[in-house]
Order: C-alpha cells, then sequence, then structure tokens
C-alpha cells in the first residue's frame, strides 16, 4: 500500500513541477489558491497549508478551498491533514495548486508510541502492540484496561476481584519476576499505578511495549512491558462536539449449586452419625426445615449502569485542543456494591515560531462503595459467607440489636452475609489528577529541546462505618465503629529530552538524549472510636476506642537515556538504547542500574526485488531485538533493618502501657536490580494491500536476581516479614502471534481478527538452589497447594494425589506399606490419597506436580461486519491448558465443618450406594478434606465477551439536525462462557502475590457479570 | 544550540543531586540509631516480654492457651477453627496452623532475647542496670526454649543474632541440649535478677520467678534432687513462705484468676493483660492493638455472645467431685474452675439453668472468664495468666521429694494446697505410689486449664492410659509415640533445608 500511495504521489508531484520550471520568476508577495481533495474528489475542509520553513499558514474552508501569500514563487507548500499523508508541494511560480490527498490509514494506525517520541511503524525495530480508539470504545468497557483482553498478542488480561471500579491484573509476556509483574503505565508520558480512571472515550491510542528493545527507554521500571496511553487530541480545522452515552444491566453469570435447608440436614445428620456423634440440634427433623434461606438471593440483584460522555476536540493553525468530560455509575450486581466516576480531560498545544507548548490535564472523580471485608468469621466477605452460611438460619429478626438475624449453636462462625453488607458502609473516594506540560524548542533544523513536567496528585478518602449489631449468638458489636482515612500521593516529573531527526539522503537519523528525575511521596493519616450516637457518623462524636495513626514514603529515581535509531532507505532500520537508572531503593553502592538494548529491522517489501511479489505479498518485515531491563518494585527502604514501633506490653501494679521497639525483620543491605533480559524474533507479513497482515513474535525473557522475600525459617524467629534478596533466575519462552483480515466486497465491509499467545515459564534457580517457596492457601484453613522451585513453572500446583475411594475395608488394609496401613483411620467411602514417597505415611512429603496456573496458550478471536450502516462486532477470548485449585469447593464439599454444602454432597458414598465422592463424616479422620489434587480443576474457557449490533443513521437524515454522525448500538458481555470449571469464574480474579494466581479462594472473587446495554455516539 | 545545552545542564544540576536518592525511612528508627540509652534497652524488653500474649499466637495468648489445654483429657475443643479442632483431637499435621505459629512466636521471643543480650553491653548505661537487662533478657530466651522443648523435642538453638544469610539455617539438636541452655539461662538470670521491682516495674521477671522455672526445667527433666534444691529456696520444708522471696498461697484460691487480684502473692510470673495501648483485640503488634486478650469471650457461651470454642470434658467434671471438703461440699477449686447445674449456680448474672447444654458435657469454664459480668463486654479480659503460681511450686516440690523416695516430707506440702482447698490432711502412711496418685489428683484439679495437664501426663508417662479412659472427642486417633511432640511445622521444613521432621512424624 506504501508503494502504491508512493507512486501516485510522485505522479502528482511531477505535473506541477513540469510546469512550474517553464514559467518564469514572480514578484515577490504572490497568493497562491487552490482546493484540495480527497481520493475521491471530494473536498477536504480543515486541511493545514503551510509555507515550508516559514511562519505563514492556511486552513482549507468547507470547500476545500485555500489561499496563500507566500514571499515569493520558489518556496514548497506543506498540504498536512489528520488522517492523509501529508504533501510538500513546491510552488515553482504557480499561483493556483490543486493537490489530492491519499488517504493514509497510516498516518493514524501506524505512528507508534515509543516513550519520548513516536515512531513510523515501519521504522519500529521492537515488539510493539497497537490499540487505536475504535476497538476500545465500541466495547462499551467501563474501564480501559477491559478492553484489552484477548485483543493483543502477548498481553495476558484477569480480572482483579471484579468489585466494580475493579481493575485487572495485566502480564505481558508471562510471569517474568516473583514480586511485582505490572507493567508501567504511561498515561501522556506520565507514569501512573493504574489506568482504571480513564474513561475509554478519551484514549486515541494504547501501545504496548513488550520485548526489551521497545520497552529500554523505560529501563528500570520496564521490565514487565510498558503501556503507553495517549489520550485524544484536537485536529486541525476541525471542530467536534461528540456525544456517547449507554445504559446497561448487570446480572451474575452463575450461581453455585448449594443445598437447600432441609437437605443441609440430611448431609450433616449423615455426618455426625458417621462419627458415632449426636446431630446439631438445628439439623433435626430435616423434612420440617424446608428450603430455608437462598444467601445467594439474598445478595444479588440486577444491576443498571449509564455512561455519559462529552467531547469538543479541534484546532487552528496553531493550536489543537480537546476537552472532555463524563459521567459513569455502575451499581454493583452485590447488593449495595457500586462505582462512579466523574472524568474531565483537557490536552492542547501551541505552537508560535520555534517553540510548540502544551499540556494533557486528567482530572477524575471516583467513588467506590466495594464489597465490604466482611465482619469477620471464618465466611470472610458476603460472596463467601453467601455461599458458607447454613440455609436454616433467617435474614432478619426484627428483635436483635441491627435487625438482622445469624448463625447459632455449634457452627461456623459465618456472618449473616446481608447484614454485613447493610451494616456496614464502606465508601472510598479517590481523586486523582494527573498533569503534563511541555515546552518544546526547535533549534536547529531536525534539532529539538524538549522540557517536560509531570505532576500526579492522588487523595483518596476511606470511610467505614458499622452500626451497632447483634447478628445471631456469634457477631456482636455493641458500639457503632467509625474509621476515616485520607492519604495522599504525589508524583513529581522532570525530564530533559533533545531529540534530534535528519534526513541524508536515504539514511535517516532520529538520536534522543534525555535527563529524567522522579519523585513519590506518600502518607496517610488515619483515626477511628467507637461509641457514636444512632445517627451521627463523626469521630468527634465517639466515646471509646481512639486510635489514630499516620505514616508515610519517599522514594526517587534518577535516569539518564540515549536512543539513536538510524534508518537506511527505509530497508535496515537499527535501535540503539541505552539507560542508566539510580534507585533510592537500594543501599549506597547499589543504586545505579544500566540497562541497554539493540534491535535490528530489515523491510525485505522494501527492497527492489520485492516488487514482483507486491501484487500478493504487500509487506515483510524481519525484526530480532534483544536488550535488558531492570526491576526495583520492592518497598522502600528494604535494604535497611530497621527498629519496629508499638510492640507494647504491660508493666506495673497499675497495669500501664509499656511501650515496646526492636527490630523484627532482617534485611540485606547488598540488595541490587532485578535484571530482566530478552531476546526477541519478530516478522510483520501483510498480503493482498496488507488485507490480510500477521505479526508474530519469538521470545526468551531471562529475569536474573530476581528480586524476592525468600521466605526463611520460623526458627529465625523473623519469618513474617522475609529480607528481600536477589533470589534467582526465571525464563519465559514464548510465541504470540496476531493476524487480522480486512475486506470490503460491494457494501459489505467485514474483518475477522485474532490473537494468540503462549508462554513457557519456568523457575531456572531459586535461593539456595532447593529452595521451595510456597503458596495459594486455598481455604482458611488448608495447606498450600502450589510451590516455586527450580525445573517448575511460577506457582505450580504441587499436591498430594487421590486416587478414588476405598469401598471396603479389604481395600483399606490392601493399601498398606510394610504391613502397616498406610491410612489408619481410613474407612470405606473415604478417599485413597498416594503415598508419592513410599514411606508408609501420608503427608506433605507426598506431594507431587500435578500443573499449572499458566495456560498452554492464550487466545481471542473477533470479527466485524459492516453493511449499509448497520454494523456487528464479536470477540471471543479464553485460556487452554492451565489448572485452577478451587479451594471453595475444598469448603463446600469436605463435610468436616458445620456450614452449608454443595450439592454434590447429596451424592456422598454410602454403603449402599458407592460413589466416587467420600462419604460424610464431620471429624474426617482420614483427612478427605485436605489440600489434594481432589479440588484440582481445569481452568480452561471459552468466553463470548462481547456482540454489539449497531446502526449508523443515513447522513442525509441527520443533515437537517446538523450533525454529522450517529450511531446507535446494542451490546452484550460476557454472554456465556464454556467450561469445565465448577466455580464462580475461571478468570479468578485473585491479586496479591502471583505464587497464588491459579488457586481460588472463596473469599476473595466478585462474581461476573453479564451486561446487555444500549447506547448512542453523537457527533456535531 | 549552546544555550539550549547549557539549560539542559543547569536543570539537571538543580535537580540531579544523588543525595535524593539517599531516602531515610521516616516512620522507624533504624539499627544504628537504636540500642544507645536504657530507654532503648527497656523498650526492647517489653518487645519481648510481649512475645509471651502477643495477639493469638503467644503462649499465653488465646491460641497459645488452646493449644496447650487442647490436647488434655480435660478438655474439649468443638469443631469451629479447624487447626485446633485437629489438634485437639489428633488428627493434625505438619501444616496444622496453631502449633505452627506457637513454634514461630516461641522463636520471635528468642530473636529479640538475643538481640538484648548481644546489643546491651554496647548501650550507653551503667554496668549493673546492663547486667539486669542481659538477665532479664535470657530469663525470656529460657522461657521460650521451655515450650519449645516440651512441644516440639528437638528444636534448632539459636543463642545469637544472624549476622549472614547463613546463619538463618540451622540444624535441631536433641533435646537435652535445648534442655541445657534453659538451665543455663535461668542459672545466669537467677543470679543477677532482683528479688522485687518497685511498683511501677512490677510485672518483669524476678529472681524468684527464675528459680521457679530452674526448677520445673529440672521437673521435666526427672532432675528430682536439683529440682528439690530451687524449691528449698523457695519454700519452707513445712510449705510456708520463704525469705526473701515470700511468696505464699492467696487464701481464697479463686481470686488467682480475678482482675481484682493481679500480681498476687501467689504468683512468682504473670501475663499482664490490661486493655491499654490500643483499641483492637486483634491489630497485631501496631499501635492500635489493645493489651488485653480475647480468651475468656472465646470461651463464653453463646447466650451472652461468647464462641463457646472450649469446655472441660466429663472425665474433668467427675474428678472435681473425687473428694468433698470437709464440710461436705464440693471443692472450692470445682466452684472456681468451672460452673454445672448446681443449686443456685449463677453465670454471667444468670441462673446457670438458662444456658442450653451442648455437646452433652455437663459442665463449663469458669476461670479466667469474667463471668459475674453480664457478658465479656468488648472481647477484651484484663485478667493477667498466672504462669507459675506457688501452688505450682509447691506440687512440684513435693513430686520432687516423693520421686527420691521422701514421701514423707512430701505430706505438708500437700496438705497445704489440700487444706486450702478446705479438704482435711492427708492421711499417714502414703506409699510413694499413693502420694504420687494424689498429686497428680491435686495437680488435675488445681490447674485445669492452665496449660500443664498434658505435659505432667507426658512426663508421667500416663498419657496414652489417660488419654483412652477419658471422653474426649478423638482419643481413637491417639498415638503416642506421633502425638507426644508436634510435628516440626512444614513451613519450618519447606524454609529450612538443615531440618529434619521429628521422627514419628
Amino acid at each position: 500500500m506504501q508503494q502504491i500511495l508512493l507512486k501516485e504521489l510522485r505522479y502528482l508531484l511531477v505535473i506541477p513541477l513540469f510546469l512550474l520550471s517553464i514559467a518564469g520568476a514572480w514578484a515577490q508577495g504572490i497568493t497562491v489558491q487552490g482546493k484540495v481533495t480527497d481520493e475521491n474528489g471530494t473536498a477536504l475542509p480543515g486541511v493545514t497549508v503551510l509555507l515550508k520553513g516559514g511562519s505563514t499558514a492556511a486552513p482549507t474552508d468547507a470547500n476545500g478551498a485555500y489561499s496563500i501569500t507566500v514571499p515569493n514563487g520558489n518556496g514548497t507548500l506543506v498540504f498536512s491533514y489528520i488522517g492523509f499523508q501529508s504533501q510538500e508541494v513546491p510552488i515553482n511560480n504557480l499561483s493556483t495548486i490543486d493537490v489530492q490527498m491519499g488517504a493514509d490509514a497510516e498516518a493514524l494506525e501506524e505512528v507508534v508510541v515509543v516513550g519520548y517520541g513516536t515512531q513510523r511503524r515501519q521504522d519500529v525495530t521492537g515488539a510493539i502492540s497497537s490499540i487505536k480508539a475504535d476497538d476500545i470504545v465500541t466495547q462499551g468497557a467501563n474501564t480501559v484496561e477491559k478492553s484489552l483482553q484477548g485483543r493483543v498478542a502477548g498481553v495476558q488480561v484477569e480480572s482483579a476481584g471484579g468489585n466494580p471500579g475493579s481493575g485487572v491484573r495485566i502480564l505481558v509476556r508471562g510471569t517474568g519476576s516473583l514480586n511485582n509483574n505490572n507493567p508501567l503505565y504511561i498515561v501522556d508520558g506520565v507514569q501512573v499505578d493504574n489506568i482504571n480512571n480513564l474513561a475509554p472515550t478519551d484514549i486515541a491510542s494504547m501501545d504496548i511495549l513488550k520485548d526489551a528493545s521497545a520497552a529500554a527507554i523505560y529501563g528500570s521500571r520496564a521490565a514487565n512491558g510498558v503501556v503507553l496511553i495517549t489520550t485524544k487530541s484536537g485536529r486541525k480545522g476541525e471542530n467536534v462536539i461528540d456525544f456517547n452515552a449507554y445504559y446497561g444491566i448487570q446480572n451474575i453469570t452463575k450461581k453455585l449449586d448449594l443445598l437447600n435447608a432441609s437437605e443441609w440436614a440430611q448431609v450433616s445428620n449423615a455426618a455426625y452419625n458417621a462419627a458415632g456423634l449426636e446431630p446439631l440440634d438445628i439439623a433435626q427433623n430435616p423434612q420440617s426445615l424446608g428450603k430455608g434461606t437462598d444467601w445467594q438471593d439474598e445478595i444479588y440483584r440486577t444491576a443498571p449502569m449509564q455512561n455519559y460522555n462529552l467531547a469538543a476536540s479541534g484546532g487552528g493553525d496553531a493550536y489543537t485542543y480537546s476537552l472532555s468530560g463524563g459521567y459513569l455509575s455502575q451499581d454493583g450486581i452485590v447488593k449495595n456494591t457500586g462505582y462512579d466516576r466523574w472524568n474531565l480531560r483537557l490536552k492542547s498545544d501551541f505552537t508560535k515560531g520555534r517553540v510548540r507548548i502544551g499540556e494533557s490535564v486528567i482530572l477524575s472523580k471516583e467513588t467506590f462503595d466495594p464489597l465490604t471485608g466482611g465482619l469477620g468469621g471464618q465466611g470472610g466477605n458476603p460472596v463467601g459467607s453467601a455461599i458458607k452460611m447454613i440455609p436454616v438460619f433467617d435474614v432478619y429478626n426484627p428483635d436483635a440489636i441491627g435487625g438482622y438475624g445469624g448463625a447459632y449453636g455449634p457452627v461456623v462462625d459465618i456472618a449473616n452475609p446481608v447484614a454485613q453488607l447493610n451494616l456496614r458502609d464502606v465508601e472510598n473516594n479517590v481523586n486523582k489528577a494527573i498533569i503534563n506540560a511541555f515546552a518544546e524548542v526547535s533549534i536547529l533544523d531536525g534539532l529539538k529541546y524538549k522540557f517536560n513536567v509531570g505532576y500526579t496528585n492522588t487523595s483518596e478518602y476511606y470511610y467505614e462505618y458499622t452500626r451497632p449489631y447483634q447478628i445471631g449468638a456469634l457477631f456482636t458489636n455493641l458500639d457503632a465503629d467509625l474509621y476515616e482515612s485520607r492519604n495522599q500521593t504525589n508524583y513529581f516529573l522532570q525530564e530533559h529530552t533533545l531529540s534530534y531527526d535528519k534526513m541524508f539522503g536515504k539514511h535517516n537519523i532520529q538520536a534522543l538524549v534525555g535527563y529524567t528525575y522522579q519523585n513519590t511521596q506518600y502518607r496517610i493519616l488515619e483515626g477511628r472510636k467507637s461509641g457514636m450516637p444512632d445517627g451521627i457518623s463523626v469521630i468527634d462524636a465517639g466515646t471509646s476506642n481512639t486510635a489514630s495513626g499516620s505514616r508515610a514514603w519517599e522514594n526517587a529515581l534518577i535516569s539518564y537515556l540515549g536512543r539513536l535509531i538510524y534508518s537506511y532507505d527505509d530497508r535496515y532500520v537499527l535501535t540503539a538504547i541505552v539507560r542508566r537508572d539510580g534507585s533510592s531503593r537500594f543501599g549506597n553502592n547499589y543504586q545505579y542500574g544500566n540497562f541497554p538494548s539493540l534491535a535490528f529491522a530489515w523491510n525485505a517489501s522494501s527492497e527492489e526485488f520485492f516488487e514482483p511479489l507486491e501484487s500478493v505479498f504487500s509487506m515483510l518485515k524481519i525484526r530480532a531485538s534483544y536488550g535488558e531491563l531492570g526491576n526495583q518494585e520492592i518497598e522502600d527502604y528494604g535494604f535497611v533493618p530497621s527498629i519496629s514501633p508499638n510492640l507494647n506490653y504491660v508493666i506495673g501494679t497499675e497495669q500501664t502501657l509499656w511501650p515496646g521497639a526492636i527490630q523484627t525483620a532482617f534485611a540485606t543491605p547488598n540488595i541490587k536490580w532485578e535484571s530482566s533480559k530478552t531476546l526477541d524474533f519478530g516478522a510483520d507479513l501483510g498480503f493482498f494491500n496488507n488485507k490480510l497482515f500477521l505479526t508474530a513474535d519469538y521470545f526468551i525473557r531471562r529475569n536474573t536476581d530476581i528480586l524476592l522475600q525468600v521466605p526463611i525459617p520460623l526458627s529465625t524467629g523473623a519469618s513474617s516479614n522475609n529480607p528481600y534478596i536477589n533470589a534467582g533466575q526465571i525464563t519465559n519462552r514464548g510465541f504470540e502471534a496476531a493476524l487480522s483480515y480486512n475486506n470490503t466486497v460491494n457494501d459489505f465491509t467485514y474483518g475477522i481478527t485474532g490473537t494468540f499467545s503462549s508462554v513457557n515459564n519456568e523457575v531456572d534457580n531459586l535461593g539456595t538452589g532447593s529452595q521451595q517457596m510456597f503458596g495459594g492457601q486455598p481455604t482458611h484453613h488448608g495447606a498450600s497447594a502450589t510451590v516455586t522451585q527450580a525445573g517448575y513453572p511460577v506457582g505450580a500446583f504441587y499436591l498430594i494425589k487421590t486416587n478414588g475411594i476405598f469401598n471396603s475395608q479389604e481395600e483399606i488394609n490392601a493399601h498398606s506399606y510394610e504391613g502397616q496401613l498406610i491410612q489408619p483411620n481410613a474407612k470405606p467411602g473415604d478417599i485413597r490419597f498416594v503415598d508419592y514417597n513410599n514411606d508408609g505415611q501420608i503427608d506433605q512429603n507426598d506431594r507431587q506436580f500435578l500443573g499449572s496456573p499458566t495456560p498452554k496458550f492464550t487466545y481471542g478471536f473477533g470479527g466485524s461486519l459492516e453493511w449499509k450502516g448497520f454494523d456487528m462486532n464479536l470477540f471471543f477470548q479464553g485460556t487452554y491448558g492451565n489448572k485452577i485449585y478451587n479451594g471453595l469447593r475444598q469448603d463446600m464439599e469436605s463435610m468436616n465443618l458445620n456450614t452449608n454444602y454443595s450439592t454434590a454432597t447429596l451424592n456422598a458414598w454410602t454403603p449402599e450406594n458407592h460413589t466416587d465422592f467420600p462419604r460424610a463424616v464431620i471429624n474426617d479422620p482420614n483427612l478427605n478434606s485436605q489440600t489434594s489434587d481432589r479440588f484440582l480443576e481445569n481452568g480452561s474457557y471459552l468466553r463470548f465477551k462481547t456482540l454489539q449490533f449497531g446502526y449508523t443513521l443515513p447522513k442525509s437524515l441527520l443533515d437537517a439536525a446538523k450533525i454529522n454522525s450517529c450511531r446507535v448500538y446494542l451490546s452484550f458481555d460476557n454472554l456465556f462462557t464454556i467450561t469445565n470449571y465448577k466455580g464462580y469464574n475461571p478468570d479468578l480474579g485473585r491479586t496479591g502475590s502471583v505464587l497464588d494466581r491459579g488457586v481460588d479462594f472463596g473469599h476473595a472473587a466478585y462474581p461476573l457479570a453479564r451486561t446487555s446495554m444500549v447506547g448512542v455516539q453523537l457527533s456535531f | 544550540m549552546k544555550r539550549s545545552l547549557y539549560i539542559f545542564l543547569l536543570s539537571c544540576s538543580m535537580v540531579a543531586c544523588t543525595d535524593e536518592l539517599d531516602q531515610v525511612n521516616p516512620n522507624v528508627l533504624t539499627e544504628e540509631t537504636f540500642w544507645k540509652t536504657e530507654n532503648d534497652v527497656l523498650s526492647a524488653l517489653a518487645a519481648t516480654y510481649k512475645t509471651l500474649r502477643v495477639q493469638e499466637n503467644g503462649y499465653w495468648a488465646v491460641r497459645g492457651v488452646e493449644l496447650t489445654n487442647g490436647r488434655g483429657d480435660d478438655f474439649f475443643i468443638r469443631n469451629d477453627v479447624k487447626d485446633l479442632y485437629q489438634l485437639s483431637t489428633f488428627t493434625n499435621n505438619p501444616t496444622t496452623g496453631t502449633p505452627s505459629n506457637l513454634y514461630a512466636t516461641a522463636y520471635m521471643g528468642i530473636f529479640r532475647a538475643n538481640q538484648v543480650i548481644e546489643n546491651t553491653p554496647n548501650a550507653d548505661i551503667p554496668d549493673e542496670a546492663k547486667a539486669n537487662f542481659i538477665a532479664e533478657a535470657k530469663f525470656l530466651r529460657a522461657l521460650n526454649y521451655f515450650h519449645l522443648a516440651i512441644n516440639f523435642g528437638d528444636v534448632p538453638l539459636i543463642t545469637s543474632v544472624p549476622q549472614v544469610r547463613e546463619d538463618y539455617f540451622v540444624k535441631q539438636l536433641p533435646q537435652a541440649e535445648i534442655w541445657a541452655l534453659v538451665e543455663s539461662d535461668l542459672q545466669d538470670a537467677k543470679a543477677v535478677l532482683p528479688v522485687s521491682y518497685s511498683a511501677e516495674w512490677v510485672g518483669r521477671a524476678t529472681q524468684g520467678a527464675a528459680i521457679g522455672y530452674l526448677g520445673k526445667a529440672y521437673v521435666y527433666q526427672e532432675k528430682w534432687a536439683e529440682a528439690e534444691n530451687e524449691f528449698k529456696l523457695l519454700a519452707q520444708p513445712d510449705g510456708r513462705p520463704q525469705a526473701p522471696y515470700n511468696y505464699d498461697l492467696l487464701e481464697n484460691y479463686e481470686q488467682n484468676f480475678m482482675k481484682e487480684y493481679d500480681n498476687n502473692k501467689e504468683s512468682l510470673f504473670e501475663i499482664q493483660n490490661q486493655n491499654v495501648g490500643g483499641s483492637q483485640p486483634w491489630a497485631g503488634e501496631n499501635a492500635n492493638e489493645s493489651q488485653g486478650v480475647t480468651t475468656a469471650q472465646e470461651f463464653a457461651p453463646t447466650e451472652v455472645g461468647g464462641w463457646f470454642e472450649a469446655f472441660p470434658t466429663n472425665k474433668m467434671f467427675n474428678e472435681f467431685q473425687e473428694e468433698k471438703t470437709v464440710d461436705g461440699d464440693f471443692d472450692p477449686r470445682m466452684y472456681a474452675s468451672i460452673v454445672w447445674d448446681y443449686p443456685e449456680a449463677t453465670f454471667y448474672k444468670k441462673p446457670y439453668s438458662e444456658f442450653e447444654e451442648v455437646f452433652g458435657f455437663k459442665s463449663r469454664i469458669r476461670k479466667y472468664q469474667n463471668w459475674r459480668d453480664e457478658n465479656e463486654g468488648i472481647w477484651i479480659s484484663e485478667i493477667n495468666e498466672k504462669a507459675l503460681r506457688y501452688a505450682d511450686i509447691l506440687l512440684m516440690y513435693a513430686e520432687a521429694l516423693t520421686m527420691q523416695g521422701r514421701t514423707t516430707e512430701a505430706y505438708p506440702l500437700v496438705n497445704r494446697i489440700r487444706n486450702r482447698a478446705n479438704l482435711a490432711d492427708l492421711p499417714t502412711g502414703y506409699s510413694q505410689e499413693q502420694m504420687m496418685a494424689e498429686i497428680r489428683h491435686q495437680r488435675m484439679v488445681e490447674f485445669f486449664r492452665e496449660g500443664l495437664r498434658f505435659y505432667d501426663l507426658k512426663r508421667w508417662g500416663l498419657l496414652e492410659e489417660e488419654i483412652a479412659n477419658s471422653d474426649k472427642e478423638g482419643r481413637e486417633f491417639f498415638n503416642l509415640a506421633r502425638h507426644e511432640y508436634f510435628p516440626i511445622p512444614q513451613n519450618e521444613l519447606n524454609t529450612n533445608p538443615e531440618i529434619e521432621q521429628n521422627p514419628n512424624w
């Protein structure tokens, strides 16, 4: 395509050149006029016409006409318009120059943001994936990150809890590190913690820098990839107002099958009988109990969401602007949860002579009404409690303080989930300002100096008010409690860059040197009291339990960077980057790290010998890169042993507080930067004018000196907070590909896209060599489910294996070792465990590797179709080959604790009915309930993620109303999921340690919602 | 360009002091600034005492009390907190959390004590004060090793602060070597610690406490003669108080477990509990943490908002009734320790008959409960846990004598315990075995819920028999070789390549 455009351009340019050469020189101060049209002859308004090297410029009017006065007839006019290829036309003393501009899809698509500047796609040497505005907006996702899921090869997006407004966990190319795997987010040049607060409609593009070469310019912070977000800018001469709105409803996609009251009583009685114990009082007369309370029904609801955005953008000769505001309101599918967000954003730039000044200001105000953490007890949050709460108990009790019923008797202390949702008000208000301003000076031709200042401020206000209550017999709080906290994070960035961009014949050089300084400061102030009178919720009104506190931290990063991009004849491109970073997180002699990278690309399709192939094979680029990046994402001050305060005791006959303080954790003074080395080979292939496009990469990423809190023995006395060490090496090998096909046949325009990523993750060595790190606690009590050690993937499942059920005493007797029973406490109906180490007993030494939480591959695919104003989009996404440890099922199927159980327990083994589900026995002498592969499941899934139908109203209808365009749409998210996984959602949403990644802990998850919505997109 | 470069360099120099990279933690002191003054050392000692009752997992915090009592034939723990139920029914394994946490907390205390012992000599304080502080830290270190030895057997012996990473990984040593350190630390403590403290410092380890624990350490090793030597420093042969320590039995047994009688004359060492500091009973070690304990709430009945986690077994209930007082009433220790449906029995200001009988147990725990209140209030109990009582000294003294064949000399000591309980003097002419049986009975009745029963049975070699003849839930799973000691916690095995599992696990 590029080639064809260039040819056309040449053709266009040749004629005026020829004519002009005949004409004589005119007097100074001539006027040139003409008309600018697109390839179809349609007038283009708002095209900038500029005298090259001068300050004279003029826009085209509504008819595409322009008129510009230039000093003489020897100059060159530059025609530029976003979305079209800019053209340079020598005046050659002509008075009329009409120009037809070639629509340049690449002008939009193919400028890639690479950090501290942009690059033409064809010059890109690293692995960079881009997502454009359209892809983000059509989905109606409420946060930007969610629109990434399945759409970018090599980027794995997992939900992070599902709470309304919560974000996602993004893994770029697998799990490289063991401490922090979050990519670096840069919004309009400023580093931010997450991008949940951005309105998706404000995004112009997201560029994901995946390999070390691409990301190297961000050095230390880029080891997990970089997500560069560019918000929308105005376009010169095009003043537009856009309005977007949608309204939707959300429903829970799946409920778990649990016992009703009478079924529960039957199972419970069976479990007590089997142990020879008296049944529970509340379980007597199962028949009379009926269905009881369905706790899941009590907490879930159909929840509405709505969103509005209004944006104005445009620009003139010397400026562009984009202003937008939005409001999102989303109720959660769990009652009393929700999220709302206000956004305001301004981005503009202004050019005067050699100086260009611009800024981007993004303000957001978010209010989270999250799922409360629970009122204590072993049910955890309301979602977990709704599953485990016995259906015999009542929701309400008008006589109890607070008005709610609850558990009583010898049952596990689980708090009524409805009471939890209603008795505690939790609200988190987050105000964020992301501000970036720059001044750029053109010093010489091609040489620019840019001064950039960034500032972000995050102010949070957290409020948690608990009413007095008495919930059943196990939960009592007679005084109202109030906790409030305010914290502030200030981030300051200063950057100086000098860039040089110049063409010398066929040689093109882009060079950059820079210095950056960053500083982050955090401080929190908090207070609490109890005993406020009813209806008053300020701390001053409290009478008891006074507590207050404040904490702070600060860190700094100083960096020097340099980049050189050299390309020859658009055929060969070489990129060399070096960055030197100094971090306050390391001790004096270890603060600095150097991070170099080198990359090469060959645009084979630009070679002459390629021309015969062009009708089929329109593009071929081959890339190779190698680079080193750093990781310093550990706690501040981690290298200094500190004295912990408030390890208090009581002393004296008066029993007063005796304040204590001592060192409680070790520190490693000589920890240093973790480094990540990546070798990447990639190819970009285009066929049939790039209608079919394939990008594929293979990489090897090796993280060494991994910064890790390797668990130290309990006997050190400091095992609750392990010191960081540079502990080991992890290698990720991966292949990723993205394929797209777009075509138009008559009135039909259609497209198909697909992504595929496969990462093989392996720990090469860790700590002392045989070091094992255990993680993934699956339940309140259960043993860990994962191990991380050399030779296996990070967080691999490491479990005792089961081998069916003992159907008779003979089978139990047969399961012996040197004449001794391996499972002496077993009875028929219990589980047979595998004595893996063959020592005659079942214990933790019998654990074995049984799978990985990392999918063998992840994929996404979708299609789009347009026909005469109608459009349709659909998108699927999934994983294959990963395992999930279902901790929730461990609790729900074990029948060893007095909680509700899953309906599967109705099929438990009995002497009469031999099934593959172990017998009910409340004291569980055989430990059927212990952490084992009984609860390990296949985590593969395929999710129909998005389906959207749209209709764009015909222009004829809209002209009267002075509307440019209007599209209405109907959209559905999470229509269905095909999976064998038995929990709520195979996309777990477990945040925190990466070692827990594949473990579904019953308390954590917020179930997935199915969303249906209707929306309108208007442009004036 | 020159100008720009100049600006560039200037701006760099404005901000580029690399000092910016030298951040100092604004929240805490560091090793460099600490360990200078007397106050520093005192606060380090507070932090060391604190581990004995640190929330949940301290030896005398709620989980500690549940663990030390939970395995006895006198104690039942219901199936609520799985770890506790497992250990009390002998279905625990190396991953069971409570023993693991207790192990970790004991070493936390040892780590802190080792810091005091190593750093105090360099502080800028008088030598005499230094010696005292070090002796105190040694007492605490000994106490933690004592707990490790009786619960886990062979464990790593760590007597210094690790300097390099390699020091973190320590082999376990035979139990005898752990006892050797306990003895030498207590001997050092005994030599230096004061007999008493001024009112403002009451609660710290005294010379009497060191002697008492040293004697107890000998008893656990059946070094009867050595034990006797220590006990006779604390009690006269007739059981009367011995100067300069002057410990004595309270006249009213029950007062030992009431907060009005904290730090009384019967107490050699006790754990200080009070609702001071923060307000949160489960805050962990920070400013919000209340310095009380939640044990009483966990044991209280559901009718008053408690979690009824534990009950006396009916075996215990019957044991209390073995012998009536001279007035024909029940043993006053029965009234103080448990509550059952006797005429006019009240519990939390209600007639006991209003409480529902659960699990078929005829009685509930009263000792250390705030049962004269309406309920357990804000769940923070202020009653100090008595770690070592004079009554224990007297009965161990009696045992040491009996075991040396001097049964007659044991009489006055046992009779002091009996007389306080309003029981008649023992009949004369007891054989060694008869006297031991009496001592065993007295210990069972005297120290219910004080965390001694399981360990006493183990010393006497009676675990198997006594658990088997009880109504303890899970007795069918008891296996002496296995359950005598807890296994080395899985988390220690996972992290320490030098350690090996206890042979029977």
